[in-house]
């Protein structure tokens, strides 16, 4: 019995550390404090070493641990806060497409960090985490569902409706009506 | 301006349509300036939240924290147990002659001496096996805040095993694994503090320990070889990460 602990963690620490960074960047974006998300990622890494025993191999770890993280977040105070005060609008499934090849679309490609990232920082949290998930973390839509524990349909739809506001911010704050 | 294909627009940007699908698309994009420019303004969206999204890193605290949750969880079998538990004797008396007349500076050297033994003894000495500096050094990003260059080997008596994360004094750091004939060496690599490290070469146990800093950081490199083996590992090192 003794034998299969230590592969285990092994294991655990090959999979689990190269996240440790990415886990840390989407708790800091989604609950904005550094010392709120320090905690996070530490009691993320410990359910999940805990829990390893009940990861199903071939399923996807990187989705097994931004699950975790994201539940963790959200039965925290914080979480709870954002769960009792954010109402999503989810009617609609296709999103209607912007003036993409217009004059601005150089915008949005001239458009500096601080913009793009007061642009994210403004979306509503369950359009930033799919966002975070997809565009950053550069999941496939299958992984973001896992993560989420929501459809991936749910996942496409919030996903271009996030795209179209972080879009729509950028032009506002150039001075261009959206 | 409403092409019926504009809704794959997405999906093909994000790579979610299948192999024919996606290629299908492709095609279609050459006689459609309307999907074009809607790929190309979403595929530039893409590349600015991607850079702009990638905002925090884990500060080294949190590494280290982390480091310490998993670790302190590994436990040996029985029968690793009893081979160990010689090898621990011998370790209290390395901790306890290393300890006993030294002052402070040496026990950061002490430390690493007796990291080195317990990988010796150690199943799995290394987080990342390579032989392939080039696969070494960029494992290291993003769990440090420097950076250092391990130095070519090709025509040379040393083989790089592997590499893992190493905590002293409270500070990460990188540690290197090598081989040189039957000889293992470690080398450890920390941000220099304001005190500066002496530079130089110590005797303990039969052990190796030479010490140096360059551009920054605290190189301690340890071995049960020789000194002369030890001096050219060392050279290459100074050599590698000349500025």
């Amino acid at each position: 019995m003794e034998d299969v602990s230590r592969p285990q963690n092994t294991d655990f620490e090959k999979l689990a550390l190269p996240l440790l960074d990415p886990l840390y960047n989407f708790a800091r974006w989604i609950c904005g404090d550094p010392d709120e998300a320090r905690d996070l990622v530490q009691e993320t890494f410990l359910k999940a070493l805990k829990g390893f025993a009940s990861f199903k191999e071939g399923t996807n770890f990187r989705a097994w641990m931004f699950r975790i993280l994201r539940n963790t977040f959200l039965t925290s105070r914080t979480g709870l806060e954002h769960r009792n005060t954010q109402q999503e609008d989810e009617s609609g499934f296709a999103d209607a497409p912007g003036p993409d090849d217009s004059p601005e679309a150089a915008l949005v490609r001239r458009a500096d960090i601080d913009q793009v990232r007061k642009a994210i920082a403004q979306l509503s949290l369950p359009f930033r985490e799919v966002l975070l998930l997809a565009d950053i973390e550069e999941m496939k839509y299958q992984e973001v569902a896992d993560a989420l524990g929501i459809p991936i349909g749910t996942v496409m739809s919030r996903l271009a409706r996030a795209r179209k506001q972080v879009r729509d911010s950028i032009l506002q704050s150039a001075g261009v009506k959206a | 301006m409403n092409c019926p294909s504009r809704d794959k627009v997405a999906l093909y940007v994000d790579n979610e349509l299948d192999a024919g699908a996606q290629e299908q698309f492709a095609a279609h994009l050459r006689n459609c300036p309307e999907c074009t420019a809607a790929v190309n303004a979403q595929m530039e969206l893409k590349k600015s939240l991607r850079a702009a999204g990638r905002a925090f890193t884990a500060p080294p605290e949190l590494h280290a924290s982390v480091y310490r949750a998993l670790r302190p969880q590994r436990s040996v079998n029985v029968l690793w147990k009893w081979a160990l538990a010689p090898l621990c004797v011998v370790l209290l008396a390395v901790v306890g002659y290393l300890l006993i007349p030294k002052s402070r500076p040496d026990t950061m050297m002490a430390r690493l001496v007796d990291q080195h033994v317990t990988n010796l003894a150690s199943e799995h000495p290394v987080d990342i096996e390579s032989s392939d500096r080039h696969t070494v050094k960029p494992w290291f990003q993003g769990k440090l805040a420097f950076t250092f260059t391990p130095p070519e080997l090709a025509g040379t008596n040393f083989k790089l095993i592997g590499a893992k994360l190493a905590y002293a004094e409270q500070r990460p750091g990188a540690e290197l694994w090598y081989e040189a004939g039957a000889h293992k060496i470690s080398v450890f690599i920390f941000q220099s503090r304001d005190e500066q490290v002496k530079s130089g070469t110590s005797h303990d146990l039969s052990f190796n320990v030479t010490r140096w800093s360059q551009g920054g950081l605290d190189y301690y490199l340890v071995t049960d070889g020789s000194q002369d083996e030890a001096g050219k590992l060392v050279e290459m090192f100074k050599q590698a990460n000349k500025s």
